[in-house]
Order: structure tokens, then sequence, then C-alpha cells
């Protein structure tokens, strides 16, 4: 009885502090409900026992996990299996995922931006090594919360655990590639020990990522969850990376004081510190937050910002004098991000209809007291591209028609349900990204840091110097199913990459057999160009500078090839473009700014097909990727190669801009051929005299 | 000089103009729909697609008024061409457009009240009214279902299909147009057909041109 009650109040109280987790602006309405704070915990080491008497570090599965919330469910949702639960060919085969890819989520599939991939278990060759899980969560594990890809080995077996042995010298979960040697070494998980879920990250509003990453990137994932803490004054960084506890946080029972964790749903910033859209009604915007790049924003200039683009203070956002608007207008009015990617079965939040069953309410949902015990963290999501990642969560989300009734605004509007059919609401509400964001990231030629050459589009200057003008971009477009599989247009940044494939083993040639054809070796993070390369790209002076690093001529290509065949043994490398969209969904306009002319669309110079500027050194000749497609989405016809979506728009007539030209021809060719008999006829008549 | 003749009924006129009103303003809007960057009339596309609709409309309930009238007046014959109207009186009147009338040759036909129309003016009419606007009544009426009627709209093709097809019928009333508005001046004088189809009287044509 106590418990079923103990429940119902911490129940209530967290969906009350959904609420009103936000400090409320001029620009963001109050919620008027008061807050209640979640029970006083006592921190638990890994025995157990109070991390006061013992000083070991948090164990959160005991501390969160014991009692109250079912930590191996809650683990095994997406944010923290990140695809390692969905690990099946079958399924990435059924969405089109491209087998080189072990999972469709971030731990698993290739990326490009960081041309990095997780090795797959069971490889005998060394060859086959790039990112091991232990790298992986180095360079990933700042952001993506522990449990799951940190706690069990890729045979599922848990670290530490008497099961968790090595399956053979190359098992990518035991292992790391040395970055000075290129050997394949041994992880030593006893030093790094594993990093349990992070309830901290997202649930303490002073969480710290940067702290966070800091121990993660060290390799000492053991300390990962009390680094997090570091912002609320209740653990201090010793030296060798270990943590201390502050007794001045703690009650005298030993449990902590409410207001130093102040656990709470998820505000804005700890979303924002992994997703990057910059904290609520912010006049100082900063994608680049706790010193690395935040990806949301750097992807398409998202901003998630209730305050007005014209009261920026930095960056320099230029014209922003005009721009008399928020930055967002869900988060002007104080919607939150797990307003619609909430927890599904989340009864404060969840979807009650079921339209599968025609039921507009079902009245059979979850009880709070189970929500709380098993709260989904496969949260709420859409489903835009490229993205993949979290299959089984597409278009759960709480989408634009969930909450507003477009039929019954848009009074300017003919033929509304064509237009909502055919448009995504994005298409008319995004008509402008006012930030900047990645243009190309190119992977094809290294520059002489060992690594790509990336260009943004929308500013002019560095993405990290305050004075850089932020010019902005228009976006382009294409198609993409609805949850419906209607094709919809919808806005998207373009990212442009150029890299190399290596064809005999069906997969993109890694970044290190990249550095193997390029570089002779090198001193310091000084990477020295092979004299080939250097003799066929370097100008008199024998520097390569950005212009000459460029695929002008098919022997570059060939040359390229022909070290990545002798230094890195790829077997059949060939030289590939990927135009990648990356779709938007945040920065909203309201009604005001939104694209509302009808000749934005309906004209000759529609805007659906403007062309959007991609790499200006894309090489000729080479097949070009779409969305994993070869699929020729690049024009080289004007002065800088362009996005060309007329494969994409093709299934759609667009008034006003689409023409069949061979009505067109007979049109007016019968119209012109009207006036010219009245032409000749009456001037003939004209002549004889017979008017 | 010649007597006039009662051509047309006062029914007949307003009939006429108001279909020739409707489509020159149908072909204005559709203009302004196909083009809407180079022809911005009514201030916007969404004003062009309303009174297209609306005009449109009219012009339908127009011609089923016609239709009434014409059955009902028992006129309907001006328009129903013989078998002869397809062959010999066709041509003698092709004939006479292109080489007659230069020539100063009496009109092949001699207008009466009872004999408004000539071979090939059937045959245009026929065409027109019983083809190209119908043809054009039912793809705009579906283009203007789009909405209404979404699944049935997007069987028979969707704006893929009917948006060229109607826009081909567009081109060729604007065509006939052109040509109707040119070959009514060729009269007893270049404004005899237009007076009489405004004032109802003209004077016959067996000596229309000499």
């Amino acid at each position: 009885m106590y418990r079923k009650r103990y429940h119902f109040v911490l129940g209530i109280a967290i969906l009350l502090r959904a609420g009103v987790a936000q400090t409320p602006t001029a620009s963001a309405p109050q919620r008027a409900l008061s807050r209640l704070a979640h029970p006083a915990v006592v921190l638990k080491d890994e025995t157990g026992r109070n991390v006061l008497e013992t000083g070991k570090p948090i164990s959160t599965r005991q501390t969160c996990g014991e009692k109250c919330h079912d930590y191996e469910f809650i683990t095994g949702s997406f944010h923290f299996q990140q695809g390692k639960s969905e690990m099946d060919r079958n399924l990435l085969g059924s969405h089109g995922i491209a087998p080189f890819n072990s999972s469709p989520g971030m731990f698993g599939k290739f990326s490009l931006i960081p041309n990095r991939q997780l090795t797959h278990a069971g490889i005998t060759d060394a060859g086959d090594v790039d990112m091991s899980q232990p790298e992986w969560l180095t360079k990933c594990g700042g952001c993506h919360t522990g449990g799951g890809i940190s706690e069990y080995d890729l045979r599922g077996q848990k670290f530490l655990s008497p099961a968790a042995k090595p399956d053979g010298p190359l098992d990518p979960s035991y292992t790391i590639r040395d970055r000075e040697t290129g050997r394949v070494v041994p992880w030593d998980w006893e030093k790094s020990g594993v990093a349990e879920a992070d309830c901290f990250l997202c649930h303490v509003p002073n969480a710290s990522r940067g702290a966070r990453r800091k121990q993660m990137t060290a390799g000492n994932f053991r300390w990962a969850n009390n680094a997090t803490l570091t912002g609320t004054g209740l653990v201090a960084e010793q030296e060798k990376g270990t943590f201390t506890y502050n007794r001045a946080a703690f009650n005298t029972d030993g449990t902590v004081k409410p207001e130093t964790l102040d656990l709470s749903d998820p505000a804005i910033k700890n979303c924002a510190m992994c997703h990057g859209f910059t904290a609520r009604n912010t006049t100082t915007i900063q994608p680049i937050q706790f010193a690395d790049i935040a990806r949301g924003t750097e992807k398409s200039g998202w901003i998630y910002n209730g305050a007005k683009i014209s009261e920026t203070v930095t960056p320099k956002i230029v014209g922003k004098e005009k721009m008399d608007y928020p930055w967002d207008a869900h988060a002007a009015k104080g919607v939150v991000c797990i307003d619609c990617h909430f927890a599904p079965n989340n009864p404060g939040r969840m979807i009650h209809d079921d339209p599968k069953k025609n039921l507009r309410y079902k009245p059979i949902s979850e009880d709070i007291a189970v929500y709380l015990k098993r709260p989904d963290h496969n949260f709420a999501r859409g489903n835009i591209p490229p993205e993949t990642v979290n299959l089984t969560s597409h278009n759960t989300m709480r989408a634009c028609g969930d909450c507003h009734d477009a039929e019954k605004g848009h009074a300017f509007l003919p033929y509304k349900s064509r237009h909502f059919k055919a448009l995504a609401c994005q298409t008319c509400h995004i008509p402008a990204v006012h930030f900047w964001a990645y243009r190309s990231d190119d992977w094809g030629f290294l520059m002489d840091t060992g690594t790509s050459r990336i260009t943004f589009r929308g500013i002019d200057g560095s993405i990290v110097d305050p004075e850089s003008d932020v010019t902005g971009y228009l976006p382009a477009y294409i198609t993409t199913p609805d949850k419906n599989n209607n094709l919809q247009i919808r806005p998207t940044n373009l990212i442009t990459g150029v890299y190399w494939f290596d064809k005999g083993k069906a997969r993109p040639v890694f970044t290190w057999q990249m550095q193997a054809a390029f570089f002779a070796g090198r001193e310091g993070e000084d990477w020295k160009y092979r004299p080939e390369i250097v003799k066929a790209f370097a100008d008199k002076d024998g520097i390569i500078d950005i212009p000459q690093a460029v695929y002008d001529t098919p022997t570059k290509i060939a040359l390229v090839k022909g070290l990545l065949q002798k230094y890195a043994g790829v077997g059949d490398p060939e030289l590939r473009i990927d135009v990648a969209p990356w779709a938007m969904s945040h920065s909203i306009v309201g009604k005001k700014q939104a694209t509302k002319e009808c000749t934005a669309c309906h004209a000759g110079n529609s805007i659906l097909r403007r062309p959007v500027d991609l790499n200006s050194f894309l090489p000729r000749g080479v097949p070009i990727m779409y969305r994993g497609k070869n699929l020729n989405v690049v024009n080289y016809q004007g002065k800088e190669p362009t996005f060309d979506n007329q494969p994409l728009l093709s299934s759609f007539y667009i008034i006003g801009n689409s023409r069949a030209l061979w009505v067109e021809w007979l049109g007016w060719l019968s119209v012109a051929g009207s006036i010219l008999f009245g032409l000749v006829h009456g001037t003939l008549r004209l002549l004889r005299g017979r008017l | 000089m010649n007597s006039s003749t009662a051509l047309y009924t006062l029914h007949e006129r307003i009939w006429h103009w108001l279909q020739a009103a409707a489509m020159m303003l149908l072909i204005l809007t559709g203009l302004a729909i196909h083009y809407p960057d180079r022809f911005p009339l009514l201030g916007s596309m969404a004003n062009a697609i309303h009174w297209h609709s609306w005009i449109g409309f009219a012009l339908i309930l127009n011609a089923f008024l016609g239709i009434f009238y014409h059955l009902t007046a028992e006129k309907y014959h001006h328009f129903l061409p013989r078998m002869d109207d397809f062959t010999g009186a066709a041509a003698k009147q092709a004939r006479f457009y292109l080489y007659g009338i230069f020539k100063g040759e009496k009109h092949p036909l001699e207008t009466d009240p009872r004999r408004k129309l000539n071979a090939l003016q059937k045959i245009a009419y026929l065409a027109l009214l019983n083809i190209l606007l119908p043809y054009q009544i039912v793809t705009g009426v579906l283009m203007w279902g789009a909405d209404r009627w979404p699944q049935f709209f997007d069987r028979v093709g969707g704006l893929w299909v009917l948006g060229p097809a109607h826009t081909l019928g567009s081109y060729l009333f604007l065509a006939f147009l052109v040509g109707h508005i040119y070959l009514a001046t060729i009269g007893p004088s270049p404004w005899s057909h237009l007076r009489a189809m405004t004032v109802g009287q003209e004077t016959p044509v067996q000596t229309a041109v000499e």
C-alpha cells in the first residue's frame, strides 16, 4: 500500500516537474505548476554502499536501479544501445541500409563526417579493424550515455564478468588500434572500468558533458558519471582521474541534498549538450559547447531558442536587425524537447489515440507506477533523412498535426489537403536558416593534418571566431516519405562528401588506410605527404595548398588509387561522391515569417528547384551516391557544382513550374497559327480591297 | 441597300457574350495560374485560382442554360451539320475563305434567321461545344476537386495528367478565340458580324462581298 502511494506521489512530482523545468522569460510563457522534487537519493557504489563511506565511483545501476527504476529495461533502449540491439543483417537489409554497417544506429553505422566505423564482430584480418568498441567509447562516449554499449561486449557478455573474454586477438570489444604504431593491441578493461548508464547527463540540470567527455576520452570510463556531476558541487576531480565527494552536498542521513542534484525531467539544456540546439532564450548562440562540436547544429544549423534573432549578441548574425522574431517559434512558446520527443509510455505525454484500432482515446494506458519503474527510453522520434537510428521508433513522436489543425488555419492557401500532403510543414516554416552548417567533408584527399577538408555554408570566416559574419543559407529541397508513405517535399542542408570506397570489401576505405596511402610518416601532428603525392599535386614551391588538393584530372585519381592499393592493401578502390541531405525540423518560424507567396514554388524560378552549391572541388566522372543509391544529383553545368533535385522532384507536377513541353509547343503553335492566319488573311484582304 | 434581318435573339446574344466573357476571363486567370510570375494578375496565384474556379462554374452554368434554351426554343438545329456540311459545303466554304473572298465572289451561304451558320462554323462549333468544352470542363472540374475527391483525382492520373491536359485545352480555346475574333470581321463590313451579335440585326450576306 505504502509503495503504491509512494509511486503515485513520485509520479505526480515528476509529471509536474516536466512543465516547469525552465526559468521563464519574457518571450517564454511560464508554466504555472509548482514543482515537486525527486526524493532524496543515496549515491551508491557498485557494491551498494554509500559512496560517502567508500569513496568509490557512483554506480547508477545501484543508485537508481536497485529499488526504484528498472535499470536493465531502461538501458535496453536506444539511447543506451545506440544500435547495439539492432545488429541484425535482415533488419538492415529490410530498411535498405548497406551491409557494411553493422547496425542502423550510431554504434555500428558508417558515418562520413568522421569517416569511421565500428569494427564488425568476428573479423580475422587486422586490415578489417577500424574503430573498436573501446575506441568508439573514447571518441563518442562523451555523449552516448553509457550502459549497454559500455557495459556489454558485442557478444552480449558483461565486461569484467567471468564470461567476458575476447574471441580471438582481434575481438573489437577487447582491442584498440594503437595510434602510433598502427597495431591492434588489447584494451585493459580492468584499468578503464565500465561506464554505467549516465542518468545524470540528462536528469541533472547542471550536468557537465565536457567533464564527462574528458574522462571518456582518457579511457577513464569508471569515473565518467562522477565527472558529469562536476558542476553540481557534489564531486571534485583529483589527480589521476579520481573524484572525491563534497560532504556539504549531503544530508546528515547520507542522502544527497535534493537541490544539489535537482533531479528532473531533461531540460532543453540537457538535450542541447549533445544534440546542439543551444539553451533556451539565450542571446549567445553556442553550438560549440564544452570544447567540442554538437552535431545537431552543425549538420543543419538548427537553433532551438526562444530568444529573438534580432537580440543575438554572439555570433554576428548578418541582417539580424530585420529579424524581429524568435530563432524557433516553438521554443518561444515554451515547448521543450520532451513535449514532442517523450518517453512513449509516459502517461502524461503519450499519444492516447490508436488510429490502427480506430480509437481517438485509448483508456488502457500505462499506469504511472509502471512508467516510473520502467520508463521507456526509446524516445518518440520522427523519421527524417538521413538518420536511420532507432528504426523501431520511427514516426512515433508528436508530429505537427498532433498539436496543430492545419486545415483550420492557412486561410490564404488553396487546395490545403494537397499542399499538406505534398509539403512537409517545415518546407514553408523553415524558409531560411540564419546560422551556419556543414557544407562538405572531403575525405577523398587528406590534408596535411591527416584528416579531411571541411567547408561550411552560411558563414564568412571561421566557425569558432565570434567576429565571423554568419550569413545563413537557403535550404535545398528533397523528397522523403511521410509516415503514411506519401512523398513529401522538405527542406534540407546538403553535406557533400568525397570518399574512397573499397569495392573489393564493399565498404568505405578506412581513415588509417587513407593515411597510409597519402603519407610517408608524420612529425607530431604534421603529416608528410608521399613524394608521389607531392609531385602530382603540389605547385612549384612543393607545398600542396588547398586549391591544389583537388582531383582535376583522371590521372590524379588513378595515382591515389594506385597508392591505396600499394600502401594500404585496398583491393579495388573507387573515388565516390556522397550527397547527404540533412533534414530540418527546428528553427521553425511562425506564420508571419513562413513562406506564403505562391510564386515561391509555383513559378519558373521556383525555390524548390533552387541550385544549391555543393563542394567547389568535386571531382568529375565519379559515381555520385545519394542516400545509399547511385543517383546523379550533381549539376556541373554552372560555375560550381550544384545540387540537381530534378530526379527527386520528377514525381511532382507543380502548377506554374512544371511544364509538359509537347503541350507547350503544340499549344503555342496552335495559337501562333491562328494569329498568323488572321494576319496573312487580313493583309491579303486589305491588299485586295476586300475588307 | 439591303434591309436588315434579325439574326440573333436577345437570349442568344446574352448567352454568347456571357460565354465569351467567361472564356476571356478564364484564359486570363489561367495564364496567371500557368505563368504566375509573368502574369501576376489579381494580386496572387491563389486569387487567380479562386476566380478561375468561380468563372469556370459560371461558364458551366451558362453552357447548360444555353443548351436548355436551344433545346426548348428549338434552335439547336443551327448547330447540327448535315452530311453535306462535312464534304461539299465545307469545301465550298473553305475555298471561299482561301480564294473566293479575295476575288470578290459571292458568299456560298445565304444567311438568314433559319440558317445562321456555314458548314465550317457548324463543324467548328460541333467540335468546340461537344468535345473541347466538355473536355475542358471535365479536366477543370477534376482539378478543382483535387481536395474534394482526392482518391478519384489520383486515380485519373492527378496533376501529371490533368494539368497538361487542361493546359492543352486552354491553348486550343485561345487559338479558337483568336480565329473566331478574326473571322468575325469577315462580313459585309468588318463590324457587321459584331454588330449582329450585339444588337441582333445584320444585313444578309448574299452580297456581302462584292
